[in-house]
Parts: C-alpha cells; structure tokens; sequence
C-alpha cells in the first residue's frame, strides 16, 4: 500500500526533474503469473530501449 | 606565536551566512583575538590581489558560504584552495547548493528569458542581455560567465569540513571556531552538527503519524505543541540532520531541510517522498491523486536546499 502511495508522487517529482514517466511502471505481479511477468519485463525492456540511454549529461554547460 | 589566519568568502549566496558570523555579536571579538581575518568581502576592504599575492596554504581557516554558479566563483574558490589549510563549507548553499540551486529546476536561457525579457517589471525595449564580453569605445569589457548548473563547493574543491544551516546557528560558528583554537578538529569531512534526525531531537508531542490531507503552511493555524507533520504540515524532520536548534520548529514553522540529509541518507528529496507518502492514510486511486495534487510542487519542497547535492543534481535539459 505504501508503494501504492510513494510511485505518483515520486512519478511527480521525476517529471519535474525531467525524466520520462515510462521510465518507471509500477505492476502487481503475483507469484503464479509467470507469463504475465515476462510480458511485462519485456514491455519494460522495449519501452526503455526507445527512450534510449539515460544521459544525465543533459546537464547544460558551465561557464 | 603568530594568530591564525581568518578567510571568509561569499559566492551564490544571500549574505546571511556572513550576518551569522556577526551575529556571534560579543564573540566575534573573541575571534578577531583569536585569528587575524586576511579576506572578507562583506566586512573588510581586502582585495582578490591580495589573496593571489599569499603564499599557498598561507590560510589556516576559509569559511566559503554559498553555491558555485558563476565562473568567478568557480575561481576565487579554486583560489581560495590553493591559498588555505583547512577549507569550510559553510552553509547550506555550500553544502547542497541551497536555494540558488533551485536555479538547476530551468537553465540559464531560460533563467535569462525570465528575468532581462519576460518579467512584467522590465522595460527592456532594446532587449538587452548580459554578455561575458561586450565591445565599448573604450574597449573589451568583461562579465562573469553564468553556469546552466549550480554546483556545491565540494563538486568544485576538496573541502575539509561542512557546516550546514540557512544561515548556519550561532553556537555550530563558535564550536567549530572552538574545535579549531583547541586543535580538536574532527576527522577530514565530518558535518559540524548533530548526526541525529531533526524529528529525534524535535520536543513536540509525536503520535501516531497518520495525515489525512496536507495543509500548506498558509492553510492552517498549526498547535504549536503538536507535531506538525501529524497536523498535515509537510515538514522535512524525518530527513533532515539535526543540530540547527530547532529554530523553524520553535516558530511554529515546518522544518524545510536546510541542514540536509541526515547520515546513512543520500537523496533527502527521495527519502522525503518515501517518508511522507507512507503515512498519508490514501487507500483508493482517488485518495491518493489526491494526494499528489496537494504536494504542489514536489520538487522545491524536497529538494528546496538540497538539488544541486541530490542524486539527480538538476532537471535534465534535453531528452536523451
């Protein structure tokens, strides 16, 4: 439940800092669903994959 | 034997870090005994050519208070490490980058646009922007450069020892000027505060910590005997170091963080997140959109000291 609470808020502040809400997913997964695990690590997978590396030199320049 | 030598700098800062210092009011002449002071802008007339004419290390004590975000501050803070033995950063901007690095939420374009173009107070017709350099008739003059990113000292020079606080309190100054005199200065970067939770050493009365709505400080009149954070008050004790005497808390104010993550804890606005979001008693979809509504601005409220030292450092300008 407290997972339940902490993810939107943390997507929130994520946005605000730049980084794309497909970087983080939240699922329920139960033990027996070992088909809808894989699926959604793949989803994962795939997704992450388009987005591309995350850079975090998107730092801008100093000086 | 000769006094020690005294440095105080300000960099991105607001000036009250050095009004700190005066505000140790009688005991500043103890440390004008103690220490001859060689360099501080707000208060003496010594110049940047003096400290370059020092030999090095010819500093015994620097207290650097503010962030890094101009190039001459990058500077004078590489210089003032060459010219010191021990190096201070000294309050929350210089630990953290404090409320300047909130600057690291835009860019210095953007920053720009706001403030010399778009601000409903200019009259800027010709549009004029600051430029590092700029032709006259007389010749070249020239600016400090303005980072995109506000950086703490530490991510600019070796630092010895942190003395956090928006302004750092009257009794850490005199420990740490104390620590120094009696040659106990603790081991290389060490905190000069409490290693303890702004919540441990917080006299209000705790409960049970269940928040049904959160209250921005202008929405509710807090009890001033309760804890605010169980009143709805979004207050960042549960990770935030100790030390700074309770100053916002006595005032009937939330802790806002200013002496930065606490031990053991390296994202403050992270940990603030996990904190806070647990105890709000949401149990539905709707309870909890509700709750992400009334946090309005995540970011500057948990990260409002701590950006430019968080994991993330700044906003990411451009999409990877």
């Amino acid at each position: 439940m407290k997972t339940a609470r902490r993810i939107p808020l943390l997507k929130k502040m994520l946005t605000q800092l730049g980084i794309e809400n497909e970087r983080v997913r939240l699922e329920w997964v139960s033990a027996s669903e070992g088909d809808r695990f894989a699926t959604i690590v793949n989803e994962m997978t795939e997704q992450v994959r388009q987005l591309g590396p995350f850079s975090h030199n998107g730092g801008g320049e100093n000086g | 034997m000769a006094k020690p030598k005294l440095a105080l700098y300000w960099a991105a800062a607001c000036g009250g870090c050095d009004v700190a210092v005066l505000d140790t009011n009688e005991k500043i002449l103890d440390i004008a005994n103690l220490a001859d002071i060689v360099f501080w802008p707000i208060a003496l007339d010594f110049k940047y050519h003096h400290v370059r004419a020092m030999p090095d290390k010819n500093i015994d004590l620097c207290l650097f208070n503010g962030a890094i975000r101009s190039t001459e501050q990058e500077e004078i803070a590489s210089l003032l490490r060459d010219k010191s033995r021990v190096m201070v950063s000294f309050g929350a901007c210089a630990c953290f980058g404090g409320i300047p690095a909130l600057a690291n939420l835009t860019s210095r374009e953007e920053i720009f646009q706001t403030v010399y173009l778009e601000a409903p107070s200019n009259s800027n017709d010709a549009k004029t922007v600051p430029l590092p350099k700029t032709t006259v008739p007389e010749g070249e003059l020239e600016l400090p450069g303005l980072f995109d990113t506000v950086l703490t000292l530490e991510q600019v020079v070796p630092v010895e020892y942190f003395v956090p606080g928006c302004p750092p309190p009257v009794d850490l100054i005199l420990k740490l000027v104390d620590l120094y005199a009696t040659g106990q200065l603790p081991p290389v970067g060490a905190v000069v505060a409490s290693d303890k939770t702004l919540c441990d050493e917080c006299k209000r009365i705790k409960e049970e910590k269940k928040i049904t709505r959160f209250y921005r400080p202008h929405e509710i009149i807090p009890d001033p005997q309760k804890c605010l954070l169980e009143q709805g008050i979004i207050c960042c004790g549960p990770a935030t170091r100790g030390g700074c005497g309770l100053r916002c808390i006595e005032a009937n104010m939330p802790c806002r963080g200013c002496f930065g993550p606490p031990p053991g804890v390296i994202d403050q606005g992270a940990k603030l997140v996990s904190a806070l979001a647990s105890i709000y008693q949401a149990n539905s979809q709707e309870d909890i959109a509700r709750m992400v509504e009334e946090v309005a601005d995540p970011a500057g409220t948990f990260y409002r000291f701590g950006l430019a030292d968080s994991l993330m450092k700044r906003k990411r300008l451009h999409k990877s």
